[in-house]
Parts: C-alpha cells; structure tokens; sequence
C-alpha cells in the first residue's frame, strides 16, 4: 500500500454522517451542530447546506438515482430534501422515532428508506407514502446502524447490546406493494407500541451474530460476497459469513485501541477500511485480515466512513471536520509507441491499437511489487519490446521484461524472466540502455539490458523523478527546477525553474517537450532553449501532443489545449478525469480512472484556427472560416487582440462591428459602406478622422457632407484647391444665411464683393468700408460710405491703408481629384478570397494530425528503433507534395464555377465534387493523378518526387491508365452512360478514402523485369535494354500501399537501373569490337565494369566468363584470374569452375597485366551512364533523381540517357508514403 | 393492370434487352396493348440508335402525346444539325406544357411518359435543369425516378440520387425499376462493395425468360469496379459474343484488358478497333481529349539537352 492519498479536506464541526453522491463529485457531511453540509470535493467548494434539523445530526444517505437527500438527527425526525440547486428544499419530514436517530439509507430499488435509532427500533418507510411500513425490533439496546444488502431483501444492524442482527424483509416486499403496512401510517404521528406486533409479522430476524464483548457501532454487507463486517466497542472488527441457515464469525481484526467507529469492504478489492475513535484509519487484508496501513491523525477522532459507489473513493469524519482520500494511485502506468498504447490495467501490461482498438493483455506483472499496487510508470522500449516498469511498494522497484509479440493462449508472467532492482523511477534512455533513479542515495545508474550497471551518475540537483529527454539525454526534476541532463557528457545543458515536473509529454517529431506539475505545464524546445508557462488553478492530469504542435491536456474537470506561445483554451468538460494518451484528428485516446481505453471527439476547429492565424497559413483559416460556424464574440475579440482586424473583418455581419474592425484596420472601403448602413453622425465623424488620416480627402468629404460640417467641408475645399466646391459652398451658405459661413467661404474663395457685401449685411460697415478700400473698390467705399450716411471728411482720422495683397493662395496642385497616394495596401488573402467566391474552393488543408505523421516520430524514443527499418532512400516528404497539390488545386479559376452553381442553384442541383477529384485530393502518387486525367499535377508530381523531365516516352502509360480507370454504362435507354470510375479499394466507399484502381500491380511489373532477366540470359540485349527502360517508366506509374511495396519498388528500381546500365555498357563493348576491334583498352574496362553492374548471380556469371575470357586473351592474366576467383565463389557448373581454375592457374604463373585498364576493383566505384568510366568514391557525381544512377559532374541538368525521363542532379523528393 | 405481354414487354426493356424488343412484332392496333407495345417498341429502336426505324413505325397523325413525345425524341436523336434538334427539343417543350393543362388528352401514364421523354432529350442536351424541373423532383413516376437519380449521379450528386431513392421506396414497393435505380446509385457509390449491383445483376442473368447482352456487360462492368478483372473478361467477352460489336461491351472490353486481363497489344488492338467504330463512345472522346491535353502539357515541362549530346 503507498500512501493515502488525500484528495480533499474541510474544516467544521464534528462530522457524524457521510454520503456519496454516486455520479457527481458531491458529498454530504451531517455535522454534530445540526447542519447538513454539501460538498463539491473535486472543486473544494460548499456547494449546499441544510439547516433545519435541531440538534446533531447523525445519518445521512443520498438517493442512488435520484436527487434526493436523507437525514436522520437527535431531533428523533428523518428529513427527505430535494437537493437540485433550483428547487433545493425539504421535501418532507417523517415521524415516527422516539429517539435519536443514528443511521438512514435509501433502498436501491424500492422507494424506501431504513433508519436506526436509539429507541432500539429500525424502521422501514415508504418515501412515496411518507408512511412507516415496518418497525424491526428485537434489540435490546440502542441500534447504531442499520443497512438494506445490496441485492437481496436483508438488513443488517448493529447494537449496543453487542449483537449483530440480520433480518429478512422479504414479507415487506409480498404483502406491502404499493403502500404502508397494515393498520395504516404512523407517519402522521408517533406510532403506538400497538402496532409493533402488526408490523412484526412480516419480518423477521434470520441471524443473530453474537461475539462482541462492547457494542457494536456499525454493521454491513459485502457488495457480493455472503459476508459481513461489524466494527465495535471492544476495539475489534469482525467478519462474519452467512450462508441461507446460519452465520458464524469468521476472523477478528485487532490494531485499533480504542473504539473502532465503523469498517468497510473495499467496493473493488480484498480490503477492509476502518476507522475509529483511537484517531486512526485503518487498513486490512480482507483475506489475511492483516493490517496493511495505518493513517493517523493527532487530535481528530474518527467518527464515520462512507466509499463511493463505484470510484476508488472514500471519506472520513473526524472530529474537526472530513476527508476524502483515494487508497492508491488510479494514473495508469502507460506509453504510447507509434500507433499503440502500452498501459497497465488490474496488474497486467495491454496492448492497444489505436487504428482498428484491439485491446490485448500481454503480461502479467501481479508479483511486481505489492498486490494491492499498481505499478507507477510504463517505459516501452521498441527495439527489443520490452518493458520497464515502476512501482511505489517496497520502497520502490523497477521491472525490466519483454513483452512477446502476441498473446496466444496462458499470458506470459513477468516474474519468469524479469529483471529486478530498487529505484524509484526508471526509464529507457537507449535501445539497449534504461537509466533507474534511487531517490536515497541520490544516483542515478545507466543500466544495460543484462540488469548490470554500465554508469552511474551523480544528479547536479535533488532529484526526485527521471524522464526521457531527447537522445542521451535525462530531464530531472528537483522541487524547484527541471534539470535537461546529458548522459554521456555527464553535465547539465540546461535549468528551468518549475515547481516538481510529474509527467513529461514530447511532440511526435520530438521537438518540443511538455513538462506537467501539478499546476503548471512548462512548454519548452528540445534543448529548453526557449518555454512558455500555463497556469491552472485546477489539478492538471495528463497532455498529448496533437501533431501539427498543439498540446491537449486534461484537468480534472477540463480538456484544454495550449498553443506553442501559450495561448490556451477549454476544449471540453469531464465529468471524471481521463489520461490522455493520444491525439489523433478529432479525436481524443485516453484512459479512464480505471484504466480503460476511451476515445473523445472534439472539434479542432478553434484551435486549429488559432494555430493557422498563428502561422500565418491563410489558406487553412479560409478553410475553416468558409466550413465551420467559428463565429461568436470570443474568436473576434481575439483577432483584435492579437491584432488581425482585418481578418475578423472577414467573420462579421454585423454593421456596427463591421464598422469598428473596418476603421481599427483602416479599410476605408469598409468603413464607408457600412457608415452609409448605420448612418450616424459619430460614425462618420471617426470615418472622417481616419480617411483624413491616410488623406483620402473623397471620403472626408462625404463624411462631412453626410454630417453636414459646412465649416470643415469649405477648409477641407480650400486645403485641396477645389475652387468650384467652394463657390458651391458659397451658395448653400447663402441659403442657409449663415453671415459667418458666407464670409468664411468668401475669403476662402477669394471673392472680394462677397465678403463685403456679408460684411455690409452684418452691418459691420466699418469693416465694409476698410475691404473695400484696400482692396481698390472705391466706388464701392464710397456707396458704403453714403450708406452709412458718412462722408470721406467724418474718417479722416482713418489712416491710409493702402491696398492689400491679401489674397487666397494659389493652387500649386490640384490634388481636387487626386488622393493622397498612399502605400498599396496589400490586397488580403481573404478579400481575393472572398472577391473570388471561393466557396467550393477551399480545399481542405492537408491536415497532418495523426494520420500523416506515420512517418514523423510518434516518440522520439523511436530513432533508435527505426534504424532498424532500412528504409532506403525512401524519403517520404510528404508534406512538401501535399502543400504543392492543394496550391494548384486552389488556383483552378473557381469564377466559372461559382457562376454555373448560380445558375443551377434554382433546380437544388449544383454538381458535387466528382470522383475524380476526390482521386487526385486523396493521394499523393503520380499514378493516382494520372488515373483520376489530371495529369498536369500528375506531371508536376513525378517532376518534383522524381526529377522527371521528359514526359514524352510515358503518353502511352498515361493514356492506357487513365483508360483503364473509367468504364461507361447505359442503364437507362436514351440517356447519356454514366462514367464510372474503378477504385481500387472496392471495399471503401468514404469519399475521403477512394482511390482509382492499380493499371499496373507492382507484380505485374515484376513480371516484366523477369522477362527483361530473361532476354539478358537468352543474350538478346537490345530486348532487354527496351524492357529495363519501359520496367523504369512503369515503375514511376504504379499505386504503392505499403512499406513493404516501396521497399520491393525501390529494389525493383535499383534492379532495373542495374540492369540497363550493365546491358548499355555490354552493348557499347559490342559496338566498339565491331567498329574499333583495336581498342582493347576500351573493351576490357567495359567488360571488367559489365561485372560491376550488382546483377543477380546467374547473369554475373555470364558476365565475369565474358570479362575473363577477353582478359585472357588480351594476356591480362592478373585480372582474369581475379574474374576467376570471382566466378567460382558463385558455384556455378563443374564444368566452368573447370575453365576458371585453369584461368586461374594461368594468373599464378603469369600475374600481370599486358594491358592497362582503368579499373580497381579494390576501390568501390559508382560508373557514369554515359561515359562508362568509373567514378571511384570520393570522386564528385551527381545522381539521376529517380533510378540514382551515377553521373560525371559535368552532366549536371542534362537530360539522363539512361531513362530518358529525368534531369540529372535535380532535387528531387522521393516517393511519398501514402497509406 | 397491365396483361402479361405488356409486362415482360416493359421487364425487357427495363433490363435493356432492347435488340429483341425492336424486333417484336405488334398487336393488332384496336388491341389496348397496341400503344403501349408501340411505344416500347419505338424506344427500344431510339435506345439501339435506330431512330429512323423508329419514326418509320410511329404514326404521324396521332393525338396521343405520348406517340408524339416519342417522335420528338426520336427526331431530336436522329437530326445531326443543331437547328433541327432545337426545334425536336422545343416540340417536347410544348408537349410538357400541354399537359400541364386540366383538359389534355391522355392518361396519367402518358403525360408521366411525356415527360420522362422530354427530361430523357434534355439530358442529353445537357440541360440539367430543366430535364429536372420538368421530371419534377416530387413525381411518383418511377421512370421519371430513375432518369432524375441518373441525372443526379451524372453530376456527382449521389444523395440527392439516395434521397429520392428514399423516397420512391416508400410507394414504388420492391419494382424491377427500383432495385436497377438501387443498382445505379450503388454503382457510382461503391456502397458495400458494390454489392447491390452484382447481386442485382447476377439474379436478372439468372432470370430464365430473359437475355440480354446489355445484362452481361453490366454485370461486366460491376465486376470491374469490384476489381474481379477475370471475371468480369469473362461476362465481356460473352456480351460481346451475343452481340457483336456493342460499343458499351468492347470499352469496357478495353479497360479490362488495361487491367491485365489481355495482353498488351490484344488491349491496344480492341482499343483502336473501339476508337475507329464507335469515335463518339465517351470513353473515346474523353481519352482522345486527354492525349492532346498531354500534348500541350508537354511544352510546360523544358527537356533539357540529352546528356549523350554532349559527350
């Protein structure tokens, strides 16, 4: 047994009564000072509390199915209470005891309820009937509990007249169907003694267990067995068995001294649980009924203990307030490897698939350590499939075993082959290398496969737990801090301060690590380089990694996830805390509190927004703008809190928002619009403020005119020099007679007579007067002058101003028609996107969540296991293609589309998306492009995997496979065949799923590589030269489905590539003998390199007789005898191992060489396809794209001669993994 | 109800045995069977691309719409010139008009006929729209079903295709018709590997008082899309046997033999034997189209200069 985990605690006064709620996280506490008390203890918060008993309260049951609540208190009345936060309220009361009441219970199917109580009675009440139906006695003393059995018409109670007593009910349930018992109701009122004999009939006392020397505090049945458990004054606990006759004590518990209060069955285990006044719980072995744990608290005695139904729960009241506390870890001990799950349940190792759910139990591990522990952490090794696991008991043991590939038949045990030491945490750090932390002594030791120590280290920190960190690598984790350490270096790389780290998640492609305490989830990179901090105020749990590098984690209440900068946001509720152990598209693996596999479904959609706003990928976000109903407050306000108005902008409908985001991001266009829609004059007035901002002074204008701002329209019209504007705005002064505006307007517009007449109008002749003298009006001054009924002599005084030069400033440029140019705003992916209509085209981003990412790293742990897998120089970049493909896709002009949809919207028949397009979205491979006839993306795809250039020699494979994929059917007369298209996994109907069927199998073309082998043997080259190319050109074109095939195909293409280069070279070797017989030099090395073409051993042999013969008679004995050497280790024919000893032979005598050839064969060469020399290692070349073949460097893009299909040193990015 | 006759009559050429149906000969004209079995008759000839033979057998001065619906289809697949089939398209136009009206002449049956007809030329003329409109998507015509869920498959529509489906189960009971408009919509959904079709098939071949070559290549095709290349040579080459040189028999003749059923050159041999008689076979036209779409891809790919060149 580890600890007692303690979950929750509360203070208050003594609790003397305690129930679970059986599905929700709520427990009810009776208090001794008359209160009821409802605690949510997963929150730690009051939820409730019921106040109307007088006095303590002692018993307290809540309603298996239904949302009531019973209390029993010294007030000698049960009260029933609804306790629905809505309608929270005693429902009623029931009377009937005489004295205190001790215990309650609801029946588990019956609407009953039993209550003991110190008046030496137990009663059974109708709670539909609010009557009693039966009144148990036979006590002689006060009765402290009483409990229905589970399934069976039983009770059992306990007394202080030191007897248990079992009574069978079984009479209640024939006779009283419906209502009370005979005689009607007591319920109304206190019964009378009467009536007990009435009630007695019925039921009856079966056993009566005697063997308490005190009385006895608490009695109950097994959830299963015929056993019974009482726990009493005489400080002892027993177990009783019944069988349908009799019941007999079967063992005494002894520890306890003092009272023991009450005991309990373990709802799921062979334990007892019991506490008791000696301010002790306490734990037993119900088999061996030896004590197992103890749990003590100083001043507290314990009063009540209650089990959750169905969770590894329990409370205990105290006399100061409750606990509730779990008896062992429920976390599962697991790993996630690839697409399985490795996870420990009920002390067994299981397996999991998490592609097709297979749920398979491996090993047993029930001797690892104590049997009522599980073990703590799974670490699995994929090398050699074994398991390293942990476990609290015994101070801490670790296990290492190996797992066998299947279950057939008895399940292997651990303890047959497992190898065993202390340590308190362990993990694998290599293939071969698991690293055990002994928290005592402080080391750590590297231990090899064989359980012997190859290193021990000595943390830099106070460790207290060990975690896989990345390639020889540990991550520690102190109290304070997680440490990055390197094994091998033996040093710390790097700190970061962090409360105690309890689990650590990394990302499939092991780039980012997660490091989970109890609070706080510390984000880093692989070398701690860079963190973010999330804080929960709830417990976290456990994370995984989605992978496009989100983590999803779970509280106890929550599943959140938290992107790479530390946003976060709630996924979903939990009613029960899961572990999370992988996250694969919309769907949540995890597993429950009792370690079983569950799968979640999710919507992705708003993180995953987040996530592509994050990077930018604006396609992904007009994805799932135009698919998903992402709409609502909350996404907007955090697009202009992370500063993208402008796209939010593209989620809104509604004006006034619309209005405000267009403003916030300057799209005047916007603005104006949706200003023109609301019309009010603030809007336009800030639409006026922000078009004058970028000098729009169009827009100004309007907003202005809209507002009617005549004084900043006339500036606005002088600023700009639009004289015309200005007279206008003379005019509609004069309409308005506004002498202020008028006069404004005149000086703006330079009109002299204007501004004098406003002036003369206003009566301000004076000033008149002066405008229009030093403007030379003097006619006019003078006629101002009568009309003031004044004469030049009355304003002699005035001085002389002279004219002025007061006029409006000319206008430089006219920029009336012209906008402050501004810098281009650069058109938004999304208003193109939204110009164009795009509603179809949208294509689903290439989602790598999970179902791609087979080949990115599930765990990093896996690098060292997929050394294992050679898999060529198959580079599955898949995510290069994917991108590429949907680009294209997506700049198919959809305009046309769109129109036609318009049109047709009117039958409710725009066409769907063909099988074609499904085809070519499905799949990466050429082939599949080809058959779906669109061989464009076809081309591109070849051209980017494969570097291929020239398509000319591939038309007719082309055109035989897009014929072979689509067959036309009549089934009606008259009307047009229906194209159909033939798939190649008739099985799958998922649109997401179809592919087109396989013109060529990798078999067939096997087929023909064999006939092309053939045509080698049966000396007819140029055949076979003809079969290689076209066995290359069908490779290039032919549907792969699994690793297995690529393998086959890059071999098959090696093969071929072999073949055609050693069939050209023996052809040019014939070419030359015929036209230039002389050149033996030329004719050997072709020879000596025929033998270097890695051809299978029945064609090497023809070629090395053929070297070794040419060699011969050019008196090159050494190399001949060498061909010779070569030839025998092949074992080919008596007879020309014969021939070849002679050659042999004739090498000894004569080792050396006539000719000089250009050929070692010590040093590994690669040979040019073109000039047939050979390229020694070291040496520069460059490489056909497809078939690798090797090249002189000087051949960089050209056309390969070889094939005929590639460029020659392109890049090129191999065969993408489709399945 | 129908007599017997008139019944296998309409079961043959549900199932497309349409060779013997124009070859049958009529009952006597005062006959009620007469116009029915003529009209079937006629179709059939229209279906086989006779539709000459088929205006010769139609009387010309007939009331009954539905004669009438099917001279227009027959003018309208017979006319070359796009003119006179506007002018066939635009008779049945007027004909789904006329018997809109309360007091047109004709049985239910017919004016159903009429339109199935009319919706039948739209079709081909790639009217999608108003071959639906006119069918009427809420009709309780089964032939009228059957075309609208082609049409619907046509364009990549299958649950509008299931939808009604769906709905005709309900009154069509289990009809000839509604299992070969199933066997359609499984055909183009692949639904439990195309099990309904195969079965479909497989039981009408079995069916004693008929034979069709039109049966076999269907279930040829079936076996196709099953993947079950040699059998699916097998029913082919019998359909092609039955009848010689059936367009729809020897293309699928042809995408068997690309899927390794035949030899290389035998595929090559029936596919240029395919493409010389039957040049407007859709398979033709498409992959025809394909080769030159090849060819002017090829100009965006620059070959670079062959390596051997420069040594």
């Amino acid at each position: 047994m580890s600890v007692m985990l303690t979950k929750f605690e509360s203070k208050s006064n003594r609790v003397k009564g305690l129930a679970f709620h059986p599905t929700q996280p709520l427990l009810a506490a009776a208090l001794h000072n008359g209160s009821v008390q409802l605690w949510n203890y997963r929150m730690g918060v009051l939820v409730d509390r019921f106040e109307e008993h007088e006095g303590p309260v002692r018993g307290v049951a809540i309603h298996p199915s239904r949302p009531l609540l019973a209390t029993g208190g010294d007030d000698y009345k049960i009260k029933v209470w609804d306790i629905r936060p809505q309608n929270r309220r005693c429902l009623f009361t029931l009377h009937g005891h005489l004295d205190y009441v001790r215990t309650v219970q609801f029946h588990h199917e019956m609407p009953w309820i039993i209550s003991a109580s110190d008046d030496q009675t137990i009663r059974i009440w109708n709670s539909t009937s609010r009557q009693c139906i039966a009144v148990l006695t036979g006590h002689s003393h006060y009765v402290m509990s009483a409990q229905f059995h589970p399934k069976e018409d039983l009770v059992v109670s306990a007394s202080m007249d030191q007897t248990v007593r079992v009574w069978d009910i079984s009479g209640l349930r024939k006779t009283s169907p419906q209502t009370g018992g005979p005689g009607g109701g007591p319920g109304n009122g206190p019964p009378g003694a009467t009536n007990f004999e009435t009630f007695d009939s019925f039921s009856m006392v079966k056993h009566v267990l005697e063997g308490h020397d005190r009385g006895v505090n608490y009695a109950v049945f097994h959830p299963t067995l015929p056993l019974i458990i009482s726990a009493a004054d005489d400080r002892v606990i027993k177990v009783w068995r019944m069988s349908e006759t009799k019941a007999w004590e079967v063992d005494s518990c002894r520890g306890h001294f003092n009272n023991v209060s009450s005991a309990l069955f373990h709802p799921k285990q062979e334990l007892i649980v019991s506490c008791g006044e000696d301010k002790t719980v306490r734990v037993w072995d119900l088999g061996k009924r030896t004590a197992i744990q103890t749990f003590r608290r100083e001043h507290d005695r314990f009063w009540v203990l209650a089990a959750h139904p169905n969770l590894n729960l329990f409370a205990a009241g105290h006399d100061s307030g409750l606990i509730v506390f779990k008896l062992e870890r429920e976390r599962p001990a697991f790993s996630v490897h690839q697409d399985t799950l490795y996870y420990v349940r009920d002390k067994y190792v299981r397996a999991y698939d998490f592609a097709n759910g297979s749920d398979l139990g491996l090993l047993s591990v029930r001797k690892f350590g104590s049997p009522y522990v599980p073990p703590r952490t799974l670490s699995f090794n994929p090398a050699e499939r074994a398991v390293l696991l942990t476990i609290n008991s015994d101070n801490g043991i670790y296990e290492l075993t190996t797992v066998p590939q299947s279950s057939q038949g008895d399940v292997k045990d651990s303890s047959v082959d497992g190898k065993r030491g202390n340590g308190q945490s362990g993990i694998f750090v290599a293939r071969n290398r698991f690293a055990i932390l002994n928290k005592a002594s402080q080391l750590i030791e590297v231990r090899d496969l064989a359980n012997s120590v190859v290193k021990t280290i000595k943390p830099p920190v106070q460790t207290n737990e060990i975690f896989y960190g990345g390639t020889a690598c540990l991550i520690l984790s102190s109290t304070t801090s997680v440490v990055l350490y390197d094994i091998q270096q033996q040093k710390t790389i790097a700190e970061i301060n962090s409360p105690p780290v309890k689990y650590v998640v990394w990302s499939a492609d092991g780039g980012l690590v997660a490091l989970m305490s109890k609070h706080t989830i510390t984000v880093a990179n692989k070398n701690f380089a860079q963190h973010s901090l999330i804080h929960e105020t709830i417990r976290i749990k456990s994370g995984a990694w989605d992978d496009s590098g989100v983590f999803i984690y779970s509280t106890l209440n929550h599943v959140k996830y938290c992107l790479p900068q530390g946003d976060n946001g709630v996924i979903c509720t939990l009613d029960n805390p899961v572990y999370l152990t992988r996250v694969k598209g919309k769907t949540i693996y995890c597993l429950d509190r009792s370690a079983r596999p569950r799968t979640i479904t999710f919507d992705p959609t708003e993180y995953r927004f987040k996530l592509a706003l994050l990077r930018n990928n604006h396609e992904e976000m007009l994805y799932i703008i135009r698919t998903s109903n992402l709409l609502g407050q909350s996404i907007i306000a955090y697009l202009q809190q992370k500063g993208f108005p402008e796209i939010a902008l593209n989620f809104v409908q509604d004006v006034n928002t619309r209005f405000e985001l267009a403003i916030e991001c300057g799209n005047l266009d916007v603005a104006f619009e949706n200003a023109k829609t609301i019309s009010r004059p603030e809007c336009w007035e800030r639409l006026a403020q922000q078009a004058l901002k970028q000098g729009n002074h169009k827009i100004v204008e309007k907003a202005y005119q809209q507002t009617k701002n005549f004084d900043k329209l006339s500036f606005l019209y002088l600023a700009v020099g639009s004289t015309d504007k200005l007279l206008k705005m003379q005019k509609i002064a004069d309409a308005r007679g506004d002498p202020m505006s008028r006069f404004h307007n005149a000086l703006y517009a330079g009109d002299v007579q204007t501004r004098i007449s406003v002036l003369r109008d206003v009566g301000l002749h004076p000033l008149a007067y002066l405008t229009a003298k030093t403007n030379g009006l003097d006619d006019l001054a003078a006629e101002i002058l009568e009309a003031a009924g004044l004469t030049e002599s009355d304003i002699d005084d005035v001085p002389n101003y002279g004219v002025t030069s007061l006029k409006p400033p000319p206008v430089v440029t006219r920029t009336t028609d012209l906008i402050w140019p501004a810098v281009q705003r650069a058109e938004s992916f999304f208003d193109r996107a939204l110009v164009n209509g795009v509603l179809e085209g949208g294509t689903e981003p290439a989602y790598v969540n999970g179902d791609a990412a087979a080949a990115g790293a599930h765990n990093a742990l896996d690098a060292w296991a997929r050394e294992e897998e050679l898999h060529d120089e198959i580079d599955p970049a898949e995510e290069g293609w994917e991108l590429d493909a949907d680009a294209d896709e997506f700049e198919t002009p959809v305009g046309e589309e769109a129109a036609e949809e318009d049109e047709e919207l009117g039958a409710g028949a725009a066409p769907g998306p063909s099988e074609t397009e499904l085809w070519v979205r499905n799949s990466p491979l050429a082939v599949d492009h080809v058959a779906a006839g669109s061989f464009e993306t076809a081309m591109q795809l070849l051209n980017k995997q494969f570097g291929v250039v020239n398509f000319v020699p591939l038309k007719p494979l082309f055109l035989s496979i897009y014929r072979s994929s689509h067959v036309y059917l009549t089934p009606l007369a008259s009307l047009p065949p229906i194209a159909l298209h033939i798939r190649r996994n008739p099985s799958e109907s998922s649109p997401s799923r179809v592919l087109p069927v396989a013109a060529r199998s990798l078999q067939s073309i096997r087929a023909e590589l064999l006939e092309g082998y053939k045509a080698v043997s049966g000396n007819k080259l140029a055949d076979a030269q003809t079969t290689f190319k076209s066995v290359l050109q069908a490779l290039l074109l032919v549907a792969l489905t699994s690793d297995d095939e690529a393998k086959q195909w890059r071999e098959h293409v090696t093969a071929a590539r072999n073949y055609l280069l050693g069939v050209t070279i023996e052809l040019e070797k014939r070419r030359i003998a015929e036209q230039e017989p002389d050149n033996t030099k030329r004719i050997l090395e072709l020879a000596a390199y025929f033998t270097q073409c890695e051809l299978q051993p029945p064609h090497l042999q023809i070629a090395l007789r053929s070297a070794m013969i040419v060699f011969a008679k050019a008196n090159n004995h050494a190399h001949s005898a060498r061909f010779a050497k070569r030839l025998i280790e092949l074992k080919p024919d008596p007879k020309i191992v014969a021939q070849a000893r002679q050659r042999i032979a004739a090498g000894d005598r004569n080792p050396r060489n006539s000719v000089d050839i250009d050929y070692d064969e010590f040093t590994p060469f690669e040979i040019c396809a073109i000039t047939y020399t050979p390229i020694y290692r070291g040496s520069p070349v460059v490489h056909c794209p497809y078939t690798n073949a090797a090249y002189q460097p000087q051949f960089n893009g050209k056309l390969d001669p070889l094939s005929d299909l590639t460029e020659i040193g392109a890049s090129a990015a191999g065969l993408p993994a489709a399945w | 109800m129908e007599s017997s006759e008139l019944y296998h009559v309409k079961q043959q050429f549900i199932l497309g045995a349409h060779k013997p149906l124009s070859q049958l000969p009529l009952p006597a004209e005062g006959s009620p069977d007469y116009v029915p079995t003529l009209l079937y008759k006629a179709r059939s000839l229209i279906a086989l691309n006779d539709p000459k033979t088929a205006l010769e057998i139609l009387p010309e001065d007939t009331e009954n719409v539905a004669l009438k619906a099917v001279s227009s289809l027959a003018r309208y697949v017979v006319e070359n010139d796009s003119a006179a089939k506007e002018a066939a398209l635009e008779e049945l136009r007027d004909l789904s008009v006329e018997i809109e009206g309360d007091d047109a002449e004709g049985s239910p049956r017919e004016k159903a006929l009429v339109r199935v007809l009319a919706g039948t030329a739209f079709a081909r003329a790639g009217e999608v729209e108003e071959a639906l409109e006119t069918l009427g998507t809420e009709t309780e015509d089964l032939e009228a079903v059957a075309v609208i869920v082609q049409i619907y498959l046509s364009i990549n529509r299958s649950d509008l295709a299931k939808k009604q489906f769906e709905r005709s189960k309900r009154w069509a009971e289990d009809d000839l018709l509604l299992q070969l408009i199933e066997s359609n919509i499984g055909l183009v959904t692949g639904k439990d590997s195309f099990s309904n079709s195969q079965s479909f098939y497989t039981e009408q071949l079995a069916n004693p008082s008929m034979s069709s070559p039109h049966l076999l290549t269907a279930r040829g095709v079936t076996r196709l899309l099953r993947n079950e290349i040699q059998e699916a040579k097998s029913d082919l080459e019998e359909a092609l046997e039955q009848q010689k040189g059936d367009a729809e028999a020897l293309a699928a003749y042809v995408v068997a033999g690309g899927l390794g059923a035949l030899k290389k050159d035998e595929t090559e041999e029936n596919w240029s034997r395919l493409a010389s008689e039957h040049p407007t076979h859709p398979l033709v036209i498409d992959v025809n189209s394909k080769a030159q779409e090849f060819d002017q891809l090829l100009e965006k790919f620059p070959v670079p200069p062959s390596a051997l060149v420069s040594v």
